[in-house]
C-alpha cells in the first residue's frame, strides 16, 4: 500500500539518484580481490565474490579466519576499527564502495546489518524501528511513520506479539524477539542487502528456527548474507555458501571455496572444504 | 598410577576438612579487616560531626553595657521597626545616626536589622564567654559558678548558632549579630555560573576526545594525559592563575568595567567563577569521558549499521545513556569546587561584606572564606558561628550531591 510512498520519502532525501539503477547482470554485491588489513597485519587476503540478488550467502569456516571482517567489510563497519584499510574493490551496482568519493554514511543506508547479540536501542520498540526512518530524511506524517513500524514488524513476523506494547522498552522482550526487533529496524529503512553476524549464537534453538524462518521470507525481497558458525544452519537457510580458511603463507583468512551450498556439503572440490563440513576439523 | 598421585598431593577427607577450616579463618580474618576499616571511616565521619555540632550549640554569656530596661519599658525584641529606629536616634549621636543613615536608610533595614544595630550600638551587647555543647550538657552547675564569679553582670542563655536569623542576616564585626546571607548567596551565584561555565565546555572536550579524537595519533594522547594530570594541580596554582588572567589581565572585562560597572575592580564573582570552572574542567573532562566511554559500542555499532552519522550517534544515543554518569561526574565536580577557600582567597574574595551580591560583577564571599576568616579571629564567639556555617556548607553539599543522585536515578530509570 504504502511501499512506493516511504520510498519516496526516504530514498529522495539520501540520494538514490547517486546510485545507477541495479546492473542487469544479476549481480547484488561483488568483491575483487579484497584484502583487508588491520594496520601491518593482513587479515583477509584477496577475496572475490559475487552475491547474487534475493539469495542467501552463507559464509562459514573456522574461528578467527575473518568471516566477520569480509562482511563487515560490504557495509564499511570497518572504517571504524583504527588503522584498518581495504585494498580491492566492493561494487556494488557497478560502482566501488571503497572509492574515495563514497559516502560510507550511504553505504550503510543501503547495507543493513543485523549483530551477534540482539542490540536493541534502550527505547521504546516503535522507536527502535521509527529512528533508523528519522535520521534517514522521513518526512511522512505520524500515520506514515505508524504504518511504516507495523510493515517493519510484520515484516520480521514480531508485529502480533509487540502490537500492544509498542511503547515498552525494546529491552522488555526476549531475546529472540529482540534479534527479530533488530531485523525489523534495519528492514525498516529498506536496504538492499541486509548483512548478518552469526545473529542466532545468543539464541536458543526455537528463537533460532523462528530467524531461519523469517530469513526465508526475507530473501523474496532483500539479499542476504549471513556467517554462521552453525554448518547446519548454512546448510538449512543458504543458496550459496563461501567457505573460508586461513590463507597458508601470510595467515591471513581467504575463499578457499564459492558455490551452491548444495555441492559445498555434499561435494566439495577442496579437501579442506569436505573435512571441516564433515566435522573433521574445526 | 595417575589416581595415586593425585590422592597424595590433594588432601583428602580429615586433612581436607582441616584446611577447610584454615581457609574459612583467613576468610574470617580479612572479612573483619574490612569492617573495621569501614568503622575506621564511620568513626572518623562521627568526630567531625560531633566536633562540628559541639561548637554550633551551647551556652552563651553576655553582658549589655546599657541595660535594655533603661532604654525601653517593653522588651526589644517585640518594638517594631519604627520604634527601633526611633530607640536608636535617641540614644545615639546625631552623626552616628546619619552615618548609618547613609550606609542604608533607615527605610529600607529590616526590623532584624534595626534590632541588631539597637545591640551593637546602644546596649554594646558583648559576648564574655560561650562553651560547647558537651559542657554546656553536662557542667552546667561549674558553667554558672565560674560566670558568677568571673561575669557577675553577664546574662546566660542556652543558645543555637545556627538558626533561621543566621541563615538571613549578613555579616557583622559582633558574632551575636553575624549572620550568612552573604556568604550563601555567593556560594550560589559562584556554583550556578561555575556549572554554566564548566558542563558544557567540559562535556563537549569529553565527546571530542572519546567520540572524535583518533587515539592512535600521538597528539590526542598527549593531550588526553594532560588533562587527566591537571585533575591532580592544586588548587591554589589555579587560584594564582586566576589572579594572573581573570583578575588582572582581564580586569577591563571581570570588573564589568567595559558593561559600564564602575565601582569595582577586578575580585568578582565572574573572575572567581571562571577560575573555579578552570579547576573542575579536568574533573568534569575526566569523569564524562568515563561516563561516554561506559557506553555500550553495540549502541553505537548499531546506530552506524542503520546509516547514522557520528553526530546523529552521538547525539540519539552516546549522549543520553551517558548521561546520568555526566551528571554525577559533574556534580561531584562542582561540590568540590564549593568547599574551596585557597584559589579564592589568592583571588581575593571579601571577607568582610554586608551587601549582598547583585550581579556577576559584584564583590562577594563564600562559605568557606567566612570559615576561614572566623575561626582564625581570636574574639569570644566566632568559633561557634563558625561551626554553625560548617553546618550549612555541609548541608548545602549533601544537597547537591543528593541533587546528582535524585537526577542519575531519574535518567538510569528511563532506560532498559
Amino acid at each position: 500500500m504504502s511501499i512506493t510512498h516511504m520510498g519516496v520519502h526516504v530514498s529522495s532525501v539520501t540520494g538514490e539518484r547517486a546510485m545507477p539503477a541495479p546492473a542487469m547482470n544479476g549481480i547484488a554485491i561483488e568483491t575483487r580481490n579484497l584484502s583487508i588489513y588491520y594496520g601491518s597485519f593482513k587479515a583477509i587476503h584477496e577475496v572475490s565474490l559475487q552475491i547474487k540478488p534475493r539469495e542467501i550467502t552463507a559464509i562459514i569456516g573456522p574461528s578467527g579466519c575473518g568471516k566477520s571482517t569480509i562482511l563487515r567489510a560490504f557495509n564499511r563497519m570497518n572504517d571504524f576499527v583504527p588503522g584498518a584499510r581495504a585494498e580491492g574493490e566492493v561494487l556494488m551496482h557497478g560502482r566501488n564502495l571503497y572509492a574515495p568519493d563514497v559516502d560510507p554514511v550511504e553505504v550503510r543506508r543501503r547495507i543493513g546489518m543485523v549483530f551477534q547479540k540482539p542490540n536493541p536501542f534502550p527505547k521504546s520498540i516503535y522507536e527502535n524501528i521509527a529512528w533508523g526512518a528519522r535520521i534517514n530524511g522521513f518526512q511522512g506524517a505520524k500515520r506514515h511513520m505508524d504504518e511504516l513500524v507495523e510493515r517493519s514488524l510484520r515484516g520480521a513476523a514480531l508485529w502480533d506479539e509487540v502490537k500492544d506494547k509498542l511503547r515498552e522498552s525494546g529491552y522488555s522482550l526476549s531475546g529472540g524477539q529482540q534479534q527479530r526487533l533488530c531485523i525489523a529496524r534495519a528492514i525498516a529503512i529498506q536496504p538492499e542487502i541486509i548483512l548478518m553476524d552469526e545473529p542466532c549464537s545468543a539464541l536458543d534453538p526455537i528463537a533460532t528456527l523462528k530467524i531461519e524462518e523469517l530469513m526465508q521470507e526475507l530473501k523474496k525481497q532483500y539479499t542476504i548474507i549471513i556467517v554462521t558458525h552453525n554448518m547446519q544452519q548454512a546448510a538449512r537457510v543458504s543458496d550459496k555458501t563461501a567457505m573460508m580458511m586461513l590463507y597458508e603463507d601470510t595467515r591471513a583468512g581467504t575463499v578457499i571455496e564459492f558455490d551452491e551450498t548444495d555441492t559445498i556439503f555434499t561435494r566439495p572440490e577442496d579437501k579442506r572444504t569436505e573435512d571441516y563440513v564433515t566435522g573433521r576439523f574445526g | 598410577m595417575s589416581a595415586v598421585t593425585a590422592s597424595s598431593q590433594l588432601p583428602e577427607d580429615r586433612a581436607f576438612k582441616q584446611y577447610l577450616q584454615g581457609r574459612r579463618r583467613v576468610g574470617w580474618v580479612w572479612q573483619s579487616l574490612f569492617l573495621l576499616a569501614t568503622c575506621i571511616g564511620i568513626l572518623a565521619l562521627m568526630a567531625l560531626l560531633y566536633n562540628v555540632a559541639d561548637g554550633a550549640f551551647g551556652y552563651v554569656a553576655y553582658e549589655d553595657k546599657v541595660d535594655a530596661a533603661t532604654i525601653s519599658d517593653r522588651p526589644l525584641e517585640g518594638l517594631s521597626q519604627e520604634e527601633l529606629v526611633a530607640v536608636l536616634q535617641a540614644n545615639l549621636s546625631r552623626g552616628a545616626f546619619n552615618k548609618l543613615d547613609d550606609e542604608q536608610p533607615f527605610a529600607q533595614r529590616s526590623q532584624g536589622d534595626v534590632y541588631n544595630l539597637v545591640l551593637e550600638r546602644v546596649l554594646q551587647r558583648k559576648v564574655v564567654a560561650a562553651w560547647s555543647l558537651t559542657d554546656s550538657l553536662t557542667r552546667r552547675a561549674a558553667i554558672e559558678a565560674e560566670l558568677a564569679e568571673e561575669h557577675p553582670n553577664a546574662r546566660l542563655t542556652f543558645r543555637s548558632w545556627l538558626s533561621p536569623k543566621f541563615l538571613q542576616e549578613p555579616m557583622s564585626s559582633q558574632p551575636l549579630a553575624a549572620g550568612v546571607r552573604t556568604a550563601i548567596l555567593g556560594s550560589l551565584w559562584l556554583i550556578a555560573i561555575t556549572i554554566a561555565v564548566a558542563l558544557p565546555i567540559g562535556v563537549g572536550a569529553a565527546i571530542y576526545l572519546q567520540e572524535y579524537a583518533d587515539h592512535t595519533r600521538w597528539y590526542n594522547r598527549l593531550i588526553e594525559t594532560n588533562i587527566y594530570n591537571l585533575a591532580g594541580v592544586p588548587s591554589i596554582v589555579y587560584g594564582i592563575l586566576g589572579l594572573a588572567i581573570f583578575v588582572r589581565a582581564l580586569e577591563f572585562f571581570s570588573s564589568g568595567a567595559m558593561f559600564g560597572v564602575t565601582d569595582s575592580n577586578g575580585r568578582t564573582i565572574i573572575s572567581a567563577a571562571l577560575t573555579m570552572a578552570l579547576l573542575t574542567l579536568p574533573l568534569i573532562i575526566v569523569n564524562a569521558q568515563e561516563a561516554i566511554k561506559a557506553v555500550p559500542d553495540s549502541f553505537r555499532q548499531a546506530a552506524y549499521g542503520l546509516g547514522a552519522t557520528k553526530w546523529q550517534t552521538t547525539w540519539a544515543h552516546v549522549l543520553p545513556n551517558a548521561l546520568p554518569g555526566i551528571l554525577t561526574g559533574s556534580i561531584l565536580a562542582v561540590s568540590r569546587a564549593i568547599g574551596e577557600t585557597a584559589p579564592l582567597i589568592v583571588i581575593g574574595a571579601s571577607t568582610f561584606i554586608t551587601v549582598d551580591p547583585s550581579s556577576i560583577f559584584s564583590k562577594f564571599t563564600v562559605l568557606p572564606i567566612q570559615i576561614y576568616t572566623w575561626t582564625s579571629r581570636p574574639l569570644v564567639g566566632f568559633r561557634n558561628i563558625a561551626a554553625a556555617s560548617i553546618l550549612v556548607l555541609l548541608v548545602l553539599l549533601l544537597a547537591l550531591n543528593a541533587t546528582a543522585i535524585l537526577l542519575r536515578n531519574r535518567f538510569s530509570r528511563r532506560l532498559y
